[in-house]
């Protein structure tokens, strides 16, 4: 089997792991060596269903031992199977750089044989680069669970960001689903690794203090294969930000790959809608400082599918508004719906120096199709200053997007007017007339 | 009023400044030379402008004395975008800034000739942003790796530093097609503009290799069919690139 075959196996396998950033890093190129890490992170291309590429994203090998319901390379599936060596991953990492085609190697891997084979044999590619090859750009490994934590330690020293996949959100449908996993052995690469890098970071930092995992974690989970609420899941991975301190939490609408009894049928289509209101409330609390309780409750456990979660949080208290964009904190300017952190820095830094008028936040660019319902502005008389919820919730649902067409040919369809004989007009009463004086 | 004509470049631009004021010239519209299809205004007498190292470092000084480095470093920006008219609302900014009416002008991001200023600096950076992962080398002869790219917005400059870094070892050049000139690096720690001699053999130098095929097989592999989204593709990755990038090239623009 030649590369570009096996390239094509295990990058297919590869492909429904989300997480593809390479942000959270910044190193500059080793002497004498190739390429460095932006702490923004660069996206080099967009494949053609909208997800950025800015990894090479592959298995090492997709020879699984275990027999996963969810996933494509389960040990009961028919499917051709292959195994790279080392210096071809490496020589496809170095020379797709060179070209500029990716920012880093993202190196995942099957479990083959026991979890420290497999382990050792994606640290040994990351080491091998680093040390051999003098590369600097960036390398996610992913971790597998079992393995020795002397081989997750020296993962921490080579790769910039590792991930362990938790995939379904309750410990229960795991172990239904993934006979052979338990929530203990995803849990502990990533507690290790939360604890040394706590170690690590600790202390001075001086320039010989080795660089561990700089980009941090990041975990995965489906959404749609177990029969989780929206709540079960954005309450787990508000744990994860707080205890493991995970930089990214991922969900991907399960794509049905397997016929199997325990999941949903071949035919569903991906909850693609879902999966988007998922991340809508994770960036709500990653960056604009909103807890996990408030974005949803017990009373409320799933995201509404018609309002974005920001908006859905605003309806349910009209107390905070509308918002004085000329005198409310930062904090209260990212909760309303429709402005984000770029508006909110721009009406703070300006609204010093002039007065935020409808025309101004117009002109900055702010989205008003929703913020307009949730502020108040010079321009409206202090009479009007009023908030219904009721009102708001019906204009910010789209409606429809096309109504039926006309058709030119098809015979005109008069409303039919009904024959002046059938209405039946009031009798009046001769009196109840006005007479003409 | 005068039209004024200038080299295009960012220091003729300030000079083209410098000379308005101490000249209390009329100004009614910029001529950059690289602009050759607008005809002269009938209606207004042309004046020329050469560039002058010491009055754009006068007016780089009092830039950053009235507002700051950043305010600086943002016209300079929005006047890489090229934009018909940038050079009058430069000026525009410039003029207020200087009036000294109201000593927090310079601070002020929503004032009313920042605000379209500071949007077209938006435009530029994020595009030059976008540009640093979208240069597609291949090798060419003498191990140098070859790039062509065509910016909307003039920002080969921007990007050299990324470059110069990442690639250090490397040789390479990034050539942009729409106006012409390369950037050249091939010693350590420098990288130079160049014009290039010849742009026909140089186009001829860029041919895939087994790599590039490798590469548009990853592509195609890595995305999953039932999640197809052309319309997040176009916006991600606006078709005007996609000329230049080997793994769309092939592909036709999908149907919306």
């Amino acid at each position: 089997m030649d590369v570009r075959e096996k390239l094509n196996i295990l990058s297919a396998a590869a492909k429904y792991d989300v997480s593809c950033t390479s942000s959270g890093s910044r190193r500059s190129a080793p002497p004498r060596g190739l390429g460095d890490a932006c702490p923004a992170g660069i996206c080099h291309t967009w494949s053609s269903d909208g997800r950025c590429i800015s990894l090479l994203k592959i298995l090492l090998s997709n020879a699984c031992k275990y027999d996963c319901a969810y996933c494509a390379n389960r040990r009961s599936n028919d499917i051709p199977r292959a195994t790279f060596s080392p210096k071809e991953v490496i020589d496809l990492t170095l020379e797709f750089y060179r070209r500029n085609y990716i920012e880093g190697l993202f190196l995942s891997s099957a479990v083959v044989g026991s979890p420290d084979a497999t382990m050792e044999r994606l640290v040994r590619v990351a080491k091998e680069l680093r040390t051999v090859h003098r590369f600097g750009g960036y390398i996610h490994l992913k971790s597998i669970p079992g393995a020795s934590e002397q081989l997750l330690h020296e993962a921490g020293l080579y790769a910039d960001r590792t991930s362990v996949n938790i995939e379904v959100p309750s410990e229960r449908s795991l172990t239904y689903l993934a006979p052979e996993k338990n929530y203990k052995s995803v849990y502990g690469p990533m507690n290790y690794f939360a604890e040394r890098k706590i170690e690590y970071s600790a202390g001075r930092i001086g320039r010989y203090t080795p660089n561990f995992l700089p980009a941090g974690q990041s975990t995965q989970m489906i959404v749609g294969a177990s029969g989780e609420s929206d709540f079960d899941i954005l309450t787990l991975s508000a744990g994860f930000y707080k205890q493991q301190r995970l930089k990214r939490v991922y969900f991907s609408g399960y794509v049905p790959v397997n016929a199997d009894k325990r999941l949903p049928a071949l035919t569903t289509k991906p909850p693609l809608l879902r999966e988007h209101r998922l991340y809508q409330a994770d960036w709500l609390m990653r960056f604009y400082k909103f807890e996990y309780n408030e974005i949803l409750d017990a009373r409320h456990p799933n995201l509404d599918p018609y309002l974005d979660p920001k908006a859905g949080w605003a309806l349910r208290h009209p107390e905070f508004f509308p918002v004085d964009l000329q005198t409310a904190d930062y904090e209260m300017i990212l909760r309303v719906p429709g402005i984000g952190v770029k508006s909110a820095n721009l009406i703070v830094s300006s609204r010093r120096f002039c007065k935020i008028r409808l025309e101004t936040l117009k002109k900055m660019g702010v989205v008003l199709k929703r913020a307009k319902y949730f502020i108040y502005h010079p321009d409206i008389p202090a009479g009007v200053r009023q908030f219904y919820p009721e009102l708001i919730r019906p204009l910010l649902i789209a409606p429809p997007k096309h109504s039926q067409q006309l058709d030119l040919f098809s015979p005109p369809t008069t409303l039919a007017l009904p024959s002046p004989s059938s209405i039946a007009l009031p009798a009046l009463a001769a009196s109840a007339l006005p007479v003409a004086v | 009023m005068v039209c004024i004509s200038y080299d295009s470049s960012f220091d003729g631009f300030l000079s083209a400044v410098f000379e308005i004021y101490s000249q209390r010239l009329d100004v009614g519209s910029f001529l950059p030379d690289r602009d050759t299809e607008t005809p002269a205004d009938l209606f207004q007498q042309n004046f020329r402008v050469e560039t002058n190292g010491d009055s754009a470092m006068r007016l780089r000084r009092a830039i950053v004395n009235q507002a700051s480095e950043d305010v600086l470093s943002l016209l300079s920006t929005a006047f890489l975008s090229e934009e018909a008219g940038i050079e009058m609302k430069i000026l525009a900014y410039l003029r207020k800034l200087f009036a000294g009416d109201d000593p927090n002008y310079g601070k002020n991001p929503a004032s009313p000739e920042m605000l379209p200023l500071y949007k077209i600096a938006g435009a530029v950076r994020h595009e030059a942003g976008n540009m640093l992962g979208m240069v597609r080398f291949s090798k060419g002869p003498g191990n140098f790796y070859i790039a062509r790219i065509e910016p909307k917005y003039d920002i080969l400059l921007l990007m050299e530093s990324h470059f110069r870094n990442r690639f250090a070892f490397e040789k390479w050049v990034i050539f942009d097609a729409k106006r012409k000139y390369a950037l050249l690096h091939d010693r350590v720690g420098e990288s130079r503009v160049v014009t290039l001699p010849d742009e026909e053999s140089f186009v001829k130098a860029i041919q895939s290799d087994s790599f590039t095929r490798l590469w548009q097989d990853y592509y195609k592999s890595i995305a999953i069919k039932e999640r197809e989204n052309p319309k997040l593709l176009r916006r991600c990755l606006p078709v005007r690139y996609w000329k230049n990038l080997p793994e769309r090239q092939a592909m036709a623009a999908p149907a919306l």
